[in-house]
């Protein structure tokens, strides 16, 4: 008989990193975490974290590509928040967006910047 | 050592604060100790102060705040150490409840770091009410700019700071490091010679200094929310020997002769937001 219990680890996100998680780093320390886990099969649990920044959601979805073949890695109890990220991130591993940002500034003299503060 | 008084802002505005920045470290020599007078300020915001934080930190400069009108203020945000540590965060905003501390975000720290970071996206968070949306826009720029500081500059200590003026229903963002700035960052990953204003152009084109999909539109993003988003009333990035200004929309880059920042600074205001916020045609 399988116990079940032994094949499954929930990892809870906000008690090993944080309630926001914010750069590329800490999910290294994640990684490292997993990594001691024998369980094939992980459960990230999101509960309480509030927001991932989109370096840190392609760093997580980077992250369990890599460990795919050893682990099983679900991402459970995400808020909207975190889910959207994870999704838009996801799509954009999948199809790159090609439209790169317009930035047509105007390029302005420190003595006429100076000027305007008083404008 | 020498003495850099810090001159007084023209008025309250983010360029009136650049201005006074400027103008203190116009004669400063890169990474020399000087010792800073702040007699001269009565009032002074994030784009001013956590800068001078930042360099008395990295180089051991002194400064003088006993005849400082602010000195209390300045004590109360633990102006120049900032803080490293949680707990002591948590203290000082119980302690202070308008003042917010300055953050010393060290590399090492690893998860504590992320905590203190998330300590003060939460603390600005519920300065700023909890209007739906609000979360992910007044948090994704900070994350994101935070972020970057650590991956890029390959310095450990990164610095953030935030003010809100309850009167003018603002609230003013600075995020620092010393490190090396994305002209040496261009350079030294992708081997382009820019110059800085060339290399903050690079930046808001969303050109990664990294070579990996999906990188590079952290501080354009974050540009984008806090003016379209958030409805910000200015957004100053500084790099080197250049800057990039944008008010009312308008993008302004500067070269910035007799000064060069080593590392970057970041700055930006938003009102408290009043309606619903919403991110989501940034991410895509």
């Amino acid at each position: 008989m399988v116990n079940i219990k032994k094949i499954h680890k929930n990892l809870i996100i906000s008690d090993l990193l944080a309630s926001i998680i914010s750069s590329r780093d800490t999910i290294d320390i994640l990684e490292k975490i997993i990594k001691k886990v024998d369980n094939k099969s992980i459960d990230l649990d999101f509960s309480n974290v509030k927001f991932v920044s989109r370096s840190a959601a392609y760093a997580l979805l980077s992250m369990r590509e890599k460990l795919q073949v050893k682990k099983d890695i679900y991402f459970i109890n995400t808020n909207k928040n975190v889910a959207n990220m994870l999704r838009v991130v996801a799509a954009n591993r999948i199809v790159p967006q090609k439209k790169k940002p317009e930035f047509n500034p105007k390029k302005t003299s420190i003595k006429s910047l100076f000027k305007k503060v008083l404008a | 050592m020498e003495k850099i008084i810090i001159p007084k802002p023209r008025n309250d505005s983010l360029v009136a604060q650049f201005e006074s920045l400027y103008k203190t470290f116009a004669s400063i020599q890169s990474k020399k100790s000087v010792n800073f007078d702040l007699s001269l300020l009565d009032w002074v915001c994030p784009l001013l102060i956590l800068p001078v934080s930042a360099y008395i930190n990295n180089t051991s400069s002194n400064h003088d705040i006993e005849n400082s009108p602010i000195k209390s203020y300045l004590e109360k945000i633990n102006f120049p150490d900032g803080i490293d540590s949680i707990s002591l965060f948590q203290q000082r905003v119980q302690k202070h409840k308008s003042y917010i501390p300055i953050s010393t975000l060290k590399k090492d720290a690893g998860a504590s770091r992320e905590r203190l970071e998330a300590l003060f996206s939460e603390k600005i968070y519920s300065i700023l009410g909890s209007v739906p949306g609000a979360q992910s826009a007044v948090t994704y720029p900070i994350a994101e700019l935070v972020g970057n500081i650590f991956e890029h500059s390959k310095k450990d200590v990164g610095f953030v700071f935030g003010q809100f003026y309850p009167i003018k229903n603002y609230l003013d963002i600075c995020i620092v490091d010393c490190g090396r700035g994305f002209t040496t960052a261009y350079k030294e990953e992708k081997r382009l010679k820019l110059s800085d204003i060339d290399a903050i152009s690079e930046v808001m084109r969303g050109n990664s200094v990294k070579t990996e999909k999906e990188r590079g539109y952290g501080i354009w993003t974050s540009r984008r929310i806090i003016s379209d988003v958030l409805k910000g009333g200015g957004f100053v990035l500084i790099s080197g020997s250049a800057g990039l200004i944008v008010r009312d929309g308008k993008e302004e880059l500067v070269s910035l002769p007799d000064f060069y920042w080593q590392g970057v600074i970041i700055a930006y205001r938003i009102p408290k937001p009043l309606g619903p916020l919403d991110i989501s045609q940034f991410l895509e």
